[in-house]
């Protein structure tokens, strides 16, 4: 796998990413069993998952703070009922969901004349290809972009999660099941057509 | 390109997801202290503790510069609302006013983030039989409320909200 990209040098190593589920699994055990600072694990390895899933509702920074928070308030008491990393990337994903949900629904009430339009703009900055190192990042950003809002939501955030949680994203995000999760999914396979036609992606 | 479509996930859908998780880290990372601030907050929280939103945030008055600046933030549980108006005094410090609904005598305590993750710098008041509740001069900085209430018979009843920074 290539990151050529400077994006690639906050990555974590490949092996660390692949051993993440084993990870979070020994953690949430401890954290069952009482000890609370195994948490710390579990919210820094999962927090940028769940700023995205805020931040793909079209939650202003501030917002996506407040409910990210919330949702680990909330799992303080659901700790006991949740058995396996599957389940608990999937409930937090819903959760922050539904608290995004909740945020949105305040500000369009409140009539906020802070410009909030009708359909949020993907708080992703479409201008800012040029921050991103590496050809065939940018290549595959561009392409991204073309995708309609919710593909870009839905993959933003199956990007955000380890392989043997794919299957249940669409069903957390509350998305049909052709979405993506059991199979690849129309718009991975949209995404995946455009860039492996696309030689500055592809290299063909 | 069907080559590889029967398998899912395959090395190229691996890349471009690693990608796209790359790309947007690098565009839309979170807030460089989200994990601290959301550390802070469930230091407090039990399995019982109520959880209180936000439900509103306003400025209030000039605002000029920061001096003399005032919020209104308000926060929801199922059987509380808290409701604080942070204002920023003279000397650098904050003055909170705060009303509890429904009111009652109840204890108050303001988690402050101190120099040290276990130092205890967090006032506590009690509200007046009116809900009222006061804290005359805090530090800037992530801040949280905890409202404790007895239960009778039963065990007191504690209601939490998010950190925000005062």
């Amino acid at each position: 796998m290539t990151t050529d990209a400077r994006a690639g040098d906050a990555a974590e190593p490949l092996d660390a990413r692949a051993e993440r589920p084993a990870r979070l699994a020994r953690c949430l055990e401890r954290a069952r069993g009482g000890d609370i600072g195994a948490l710390e694990t579990v919210v820094r390895e999962l927090n940028p998952l769940l700023w995205q899933v805020a931040r793909a509702q079209g939650l202003a920074a501030s917002d996506a703070a407040d409910v990210v928070q919330t949702t680990w308030l909330e799992l303080m008491k659901r700790l006991q009922e949740i058995r396996s990393p599957q389940a608990l990337t999937a409930w937090l994903i819903s959760t922050t969901k539904r608290g995004a949900w909740r945020a949105n629904e305040r500000t369009r009430r409140a009539g906020v004349g802070s410009g909030v339009p009708e359909e949020m703009p993907d708080p992703a900055p479409a201008a800012d290809e040029g921050l991103i190192a590496g050809e065939r990042h940018r290549a595959l950003w561009r392409h991204f972009q073309q995708l309609s809002r919710r593909c870009r939501e839905l993959l933003r955030i199956v990007a955000m999660v380890d392989r043997p949680d794919y299957a249940m994203v669409s069903d957390a995000l509350e998305m049909p099941r052709g979405s993506i999760g059991p199979t690849r999914g129309r718009c991975l396979e949209k995404l995946r057509e455009m860039l492996l036609a696309d030689p500055a992606w592809s290299g063909r | 390109m069907t080559e590889t479509s029967g398998i899912w996930p395959d090395e190229t859908d691996e890349t471009i997801l690693a990608q796209l998780r790359e790309v947007h880290e690098v565009l839309d990372a979170p807030p460089a202290d989200l994990t601290d601030r959301v550390l802070f907050t469930i230091a407090v929280a039990g399995l019982d503790a109520e959880i209180a939103r936000m439900q509103d945030e306003q400025m209030v008055g000039s605002g000029a510069r920061g001096t003399e600046r005032t919020r209104t933030i308000s926060f929801d549980a199922d059987s509380l609302t808290i409701m604080i108006t942070a204002t920023d005094m003279p000397d650098g410090r904050v003055r909170i006013d705060g009303w509890l609904a429904p009111a009652g005598p109840w204890h108050v305590e303001l988690r402050v983030r101190g120099e040290r993750a276990d130092a205890r710098e967090s006032p506590a008041v009690t509200a007046d039989d009116a809900g009222r509740f006061v804290f005359p001069a805090v530090r800037h900085g992530l801040a949280q409320f905890v409202v404790r209430r007895p239960g009778g018979a039963g065990p007191e009843s504690i209601v939490v909200t998010p950190a925000v920074t005062l």
